[in-house]
């Protein structure tokens, strides 16, 4: 990460690198900064770290640091609750943590007591250590440690173009896989990265709107919520380059409703997970993806494989392990190198459409219902601004299919009920939503739909 | 909300309306299923899930026994309104 950082800082060291509120930072800046934060650490002979900080430059810097010291990093949710982070923090091992919190248990170091040392411009003598960890989001319990290979997530960054002119807005958590892919592919193409913080979809409106952003990468969620806000408040959106969408798949609504939105921009739809990695990019602006990707006999080298109506990947830029737990195993590879993503798709023509994850499968007596495609109907209902579609637990039927809504400014609800009702009448009666709520706002996790079966 | 009679029947009666279901023979005496309002289970289970939305609770899920008619219903919630 710090050569990324050093080989702009070389060329182009004032150019400004990451903006947020509290300021800008350059490539020369930043990249002096992670040396100084290399030769701290190493002085102080750390060898893992916790990171709990919101500030984007601080930890680039970080980041950038302890890779090139040979530190594992691991960042947490900066705003976690004490409690939780004691329990996660213990799980993973850490007792050092890098925070300008005060609140946190462990021995806390202060980041810009890092970052304003004096620069190495080594790394750890023989550092063979060159990995992070990175926390899943935990919308199936706790989250997992993930331990990835910086050096096989560099490697993907080698036919990134050279964009400098661009701004890239920061729509993830830099603890987030996610994130991280933003803040690489920024670096290695020379771009900006414009990160507000809170990262709400209310905050990317404005920074899109008052700060510059050519483009966004966001989860499907993340942008239905901007859109609305946008609509809302009769937002003129500046031209983007460039959409992606990423963590869920993408409807059909939602590819069109942001090709009105952004005539001039490309959107592409990356398939990508903590556990697997960055797999595929979809351009054509089409929901899914070409079922000619799939491995076959006329393609054995394809990457993708559906089994039992799973999508299972291999030879991606996945991770290496969970840390400390080696007994979960869903995400492990076969003797072969494939590992199940825990996605469900389905073939339809010529095209692999995402049904959402297998842990979000509603069991209505028996008839497995997918929430996504149910989403997608309500969603296309005039009236509704964000809809939720998930399992509710039911004691006649083991579950039943159950939807959130909210409604459009001055819309009346009995009439948009019955609206939904009509929209989804000629799907199967297991799968029509037989608990419907108007709702402020829909459950999310980080920037993800919530869609588990709840009690 | 009140669990009186009165909204229990009001509540099923919406239910009906949502359910194109007919609610003018509606009364403690009818039956839930044959002969009755006839729900399925799919019906009955969305029935529940409204109930327990307005009052917290529902007959379906916690009593020991289904309820056989509208007057079962209104007993669960008398049962729970004076235990």
């Amino acid at each position: 990460m710090i050569d990324l950082l050093a080989r702009t800082a070389a060329v182009a060291p004032d150019r400004v690198a990451v903006v947020t509120d509290l300021g800008e930072a350059t490539y020369g800046e930043l990249a002096a900064e992670a040396r100084s934060v290399a030769a701290a650490l190493i002085e102080r002979g750390l060898s893992r770290v916790a990171i709990v900080e919101p500030d984007a430059r601080l930890v680039i810097a970080l980041l950038a640091g302890a890779a090139s010291a040979g530190v594992e990093a691991c960042q947490y949710l900066p705003d976690l609750d004490p409690d939780e982070f004691a329990v996660q923090a213990q799980a993973n091992g850490h007792d050092q943590v890098i925070t300008r919190r005060s609140d946190l248990v462990g021995e806390l170091i202060d980041p810009e007591a890092l970052t304003s040392g004096v620069p190495t411009d080594h790394g750890h003598p023989g550092a063979a250590v060159q990995q992070l960890l990175i926390l899943t989001t935990g919308s199936t319990g706790q989250p997992k440690a993930a331990r990835h290979d910086w050096r096989v997530l560099a490697g993907r960054l080698e036919e990134v173009a050279p964009t400098p002119e661009w701004r890239w807005l920061l729509a993830y958590g830099l603890h987030q896989f996610a994130g991280l892919q933003v803040v690489l592919h920024v670096l290695a193409s020379g771009s900006t990265l414009v990160a507000p913080f809170p990262r709400q979809p209310r905050d990317g409106l404005r920074a899109i709107t008052e700060l510059g952003v050519d483009a966004v990468s966001a989860t499907p969620t993340y942008w239905r919520f901007l859109l609305a806000e946008a609509r809302g408040r009769g937002a003129t959106m500046p031209p983007l380059r460039q959409i992606t969408l990423g963590g869920e798949a993408a409807s059909e609504a939602l590819l069109l409703a942001l090709r009105d939105w952004f005539p001039a921009a490309r959107i592409t739809h990356v398939y990508a997970s903590t556990e697997v990695g960055s797999v595929l990019a979809v351009n054509d602006g089409r929901p899914g993806f070409d079922a000619a990707l799939l491995r076959s006999p006329q393609r054995p080298e394809g990457r993708l494989e559906i089994r039992d109506g799973e999508l299972w990947v291999r030879g991606s830029a996945g991770m290496v392990e969970y840390a400390g737990q080696a007994t979960l195993a869903p995400f492990s590879a076969d003797a072969d190198g494939w590992r199940p993503t825990g996605d469900l798709v389905e073939v339809v023509g010529e095209r692999v459409h995402f049904r959402g994850r297998d842990s979000e499968v509603i069991n209505v007596g028996g008839v497995k219902v997918h929430p996504l495609p149910v989403e997608e109907r309500i969603a296309a209902v005039a009236g509704v601004a964000m809809v939720r579609v998930y399992g509710r637990a039911n004691k006649l039927t083991g579950a039943i299919v159950a939807a959130e809504i909210v409604a459009e400014q001055g819309v009346v609800p009995d009439e948009l009920r019955a609206a939904v009702r009509d929209a989804v009448a000629d799907l199967p009666r297991a799968w029509q939503p037989r608990s419907l709520q108007f709702v402020e706002q829909i459950k999310t996790v980080g920037s993800k739909t919530i869609r588990r079966v709840e009690a | 909300m009140t669990t009186t009679p009165e909204s229990i029947l009001a509540l099923i009666g919406e239910f009906l309306t949502r359910a194109s279901k007919s609610r003018d023979d509606l009364s403690a005496q009818t039956s839930l299923w044959a002969d009755g309002l006839e729900l399925d289970s799919l019906e009955a289970a969305e029935l529940s899930a409204m109930l327990e939305d307005a009052y917290g609770t529902d007959p379906f899920s916690v009593g020991a026994t289904m309820p056989e008619t509208v007057a079962d219903v209104l007993a669960f919630y008398e049962g729970a309104r004076t235990a």
